[in-house]
């Protein structure tokens, strides 16, 4: 990105207005939800089903749109389910992170798109930590008050060193954030893979896997039948007000700000750009890092390949937000009850759940085209005149 | 980037390979068992091994020199990877369709592949032209909704989000040319995609240095206005360049799946970062098709050594840690070789002024 660029972008940020902002993240999510349902309604054409939705001129349709995102908000626990509600919270809670981490990034006008692989790390240290160190720990709260935070500290700084490499090799060899962090994902699964499978896993099977945690490093659910701990939604919370706090209202927060979006003005008002670039990746990865440590504390109870790519919904989320930390609340719960749901959908209906993943990049599509709405809306709008002076 | 650095500083990088590359050679004489080992890995190194590296490129080539129309016109199309897997998604979806019917049938097969990558690319354009998206985000969902989407339909098509295998390419053999000690063993011995990339090369270098296409797109990227000016649409100029990179994108992604003859979609798909190595090709290259081709081949030819290491007695590596090598590669280039000048509209819409 060169330097017009980001004066672009920064005339944008400034001249789009919360409210536009919040228009637009509406309209973008509507937009992907009818996309989403024409790909669903065409997709049955050639699914094999037993009994189809419905036949329309002599062709069955195996899914029905409107039936599919029902029985989506359905399984998110929409309608009063307890258990639908736990698992629709508890991807939320780790998404509220896992989106933090893009945002972050954002502010500073960096692309994070190596939150998966921050996270891959972070969950692979934190069991470690927790498998390694749980032996000599007394097996009650004692033992749980002194692993989650340890396992948890560990992952953050796994995390943001791997942050660190992409920010510092932006920074300093002004290599593309996007294909950095991408690369490193790679690398990231590759390392824990080998790792896992060669040194540190479970052999006892063949699955690449690490060995459980024990029940007393596990985070205590909050509803029966389910994993969900309210401590890491509250915890979530707590770093998405903290955060908005830091970029709104601190000096640090402004200078992070400026030194990505304009480093030579930053640089000219005295704030060393290069070593906030560093720093801005740094904090996004050890966001990405407690996404992990989160996802083993609560969600899997050991590291396992193949993490679900909760790092790459982040940028959903972070997108959908506007960057903005306290917008990455709703989204999260958005993007937690679409994930929640896709497993109701799956089951009842027999929709691939990769239809979620669809809608992910659908949503990011329109976010990123603002002026589709504004040509939208200024169509409307002269329809609305051209109304009223027929009347 | 700054437009006044200089557009490359190879010396030092130059000066570091070949000190390894001294350094590395003496201690293969020197230490003892080191030796026996360099036999071994120069052993690898043999005609099969070059034929499978040149299939790892396919893929990585045409994104690469595909990205180079899009960006030059102007447009950085990010979104390389994600029409690589459509395409190798849909060219097998096709292949599976049509049942085998030899090579007529993967060629039709690959059409389909490009045609499926043809229109993503279109809606791409308009969105980045008309709808004066963010280039960078666009090319990301383009990705991220295709990484959902190839899954998704091959959950629908084939209940798992592997395909079935279907035909793969034969190698097809160049009458006389073939024959031809080691030089024909390798490349007049190859898969149809692997001889299309062999006469792309030099066709987009020739489509990009000697034709007033050529120096359209390269007007377009860098100086929209006086092109402008000039009474061509940089418009028109730009869509070209983008579904130029759609189309080579279509043929890599197809070429890629048929050399294979299954799609992968676990994970992140078959593609695994290609259209992202791609893009790096050319970076490495200073957009030189050639260049992004030979870079290709190099990254191609580390990919390829996950095959080709199991067969080397002695050495313990974990084929995982071999896999990443390619990754790791394009992180050190990207550090420490030079700062590539990207065009300087590059990312930037253009309102022409009528």
């Amino acid at each position: 990105m060169n330097r017009a660029d980001l004066e672009r972008l920064l005339d944008r940020l400034v001249d789009a207005t919360v409210l536009e902002r919040v228009v637009i993240s509406f309209a973008s999510l509507l937009f992907a939800i009818v996309v989403g349902g024409v790909i669903v309604l065409l997709a049955g054409i050639p699914a094999t089903c037993r009994d189809p939705a419905f036949v329309f001129a002599g062709r069955e349709f195996c899914y029905d749109p409107i039936e599919m995102y029902l029985t989506l908000f359905e399984g998110a626990g929409a309608f009063g389910s307890l258990t639908n509600l736990g698992l629709t919270l508890q991807e939320t809670s780790v998404l509220l992170f896992t989106g933090l981490s893009v945002a972050v990034a954002f502010r500073a006008g960096l692309f994070n798109i190596g939150t998966q692989g921050q996270m891959v790390l972070g969950a692979l240290g934190s069991a470690l930590t927790i498998v390694w160190v749980a032996p000599s720990l007394p097996e009650n709260v004692v033992g749980t008050v002194v692993i989650v935070p340890l396992a948890v500290v560990v992952a953050t700084v796994i995390g943001g060193l791997y942050g660190t490499l992409p920010g510092l090799m932006k920074a300093y060899a002004d290599a593309h954030e996007v294909i950095t962090t991408i690369m490193l994902n790679f690398v990231a699964m590759g390392i824990a893979f080998y790792l896992v499978r060669n040194h540190v896993g479970d052999t006892t099977t063949d699955s690449v896997q690490t060995t459980p945690i024990p029940d007393f490093a596990r985070l205590p659910p909050t509803i029966d039948g389910t994993r969900f701990s309210i401590l890491v939604l509250l915890f979530g919370l707590a770093a998405a007000i903290a955060l908005y706090l830091l970029y709104e209202r601190t000096v640090v927060g402004y200078d992070l700000r400026t030194s990505g979006l304009a480093p030579e003005a930053a640089d000219y008002g005295g704030v060393n750009a290069k070593r906030n670039i560093v720093a801005s990746m740094t904090l996004s990865g050890a966001l990405g890092g407690i996404a992990g440590a989160m996802y083993v504390l609560m969600v899997h109870y050991r590291w396992e390949t193949d993490m679900p790519p909760l790092g790459f919904d982040g940028i959903a989320v972070s997108i959908l937000a506007g960057n903005n930390p306290l917008g990455v609340i709703p989204a999260s719960l958005l993007f937690g009850a679409l994930k929640g749901g896709s497993l109701q959908i799956d089951f009842a209906l027999g929709v691939p759940p990769e239809l979620v993943e669809v809608l992910r990049g659908l949503i990011i599509l329109f976010v990123a085209m603002p002026e589709f709405f504004r040509m939208i809306g200024s169509y409307a709008g002269y329809g609305t005149d051209g109304g009223e002076t027929d009347g | 980037m700054a437009n006044a650095e200089p557009p490359k500083r190879l010396g030092p990088v130059v000066g570091l390979v070949i000190g390894l590359f001294v350094v590395l050679v003496f201690a293969v004489v020197l230490v003892p068992g080191l030796r026996e080992l360099g036999a071994d890995v120069v052993g690898i190194v043999d005609a099969s091994y070059v034929r499978s590296a040149l299939r790892f490129t396919v893929p990585i080539a045409f994104a690469g020199m595909g990205g180079i129309f899009a960006e030059k016109s102007g447009v950085i199309n990010i979104g390389l990877e994600g029409l690589l897997i459509i395409s190798a998604f849909t060219a097998i979806a096709v292949m599976w369709l049509l049942g085998d019917q030899g090579d007529a049938g993967r060629m039709l097969a690959m059409f389909g592949g490009v045609l499926a990558s043809l229109l993503v690319t279109l809606l791409f354009a308009i969105i980045c032209i008309e709808f004066k998206a963010d280039q960078i985000i666009a090319g990301l969902a383009v990705w991220l909704i295709a990484l959902g989407f190839a899954p998704f339909g091959s959950i629908i098509i084939w209940g798992t989000v592997n395909s079935d295998s279907v035909g793969s390419f034969d190698p097809l053999s160049i009458p006389l040319l073939s024959d031809l000690p080691y030089v024909g063993q390798v490349l007049f011995r190859a898969t149809p995609p692997v001889y299309l990339m062999l006469l792309a090369v030099p066709f987009s270098w020739y489509l990009l240095n000697r034709t007033a296409f050529g120096k359209h797109l390269q007007a377009s990227g860098e100086d929209p206005k006086t092109l402008d000016t000039a009474g061509v649409s940089v418009r028109k100029v730009r869509y070209a360049g983008v579904l130029l990179s759609g189309i080579y994108c279509g043929i890599g992604g197809a070429g890629l799946a048929l050399n294979a003859g299954q799609f992968v979609g676990g994970g992140e798909t078959i593609t695994s970062g290609r259209g992202l190595i791609g893009l790096t090709t050319y970076l490495i290259a200073n957009y030189n098709p050639v260049g992004a081709f030979l870079s290709a081949f190099f990254f191609a030819g580390l990919d390829a050594l996950q095959l080709q290491i199991q067969r080397v007695p002695g050495i313990e590596l974990s084929s995982t840690l071999i896999g990443i090598i390619p990754y790791v590669a394009v992180l050190i280039v990207l550090t420490f070789v030079g700062k590539t000048r990207m065009p300087e509209s590059a990312g930037e819409h253009y309102e022409s002024e009528e």
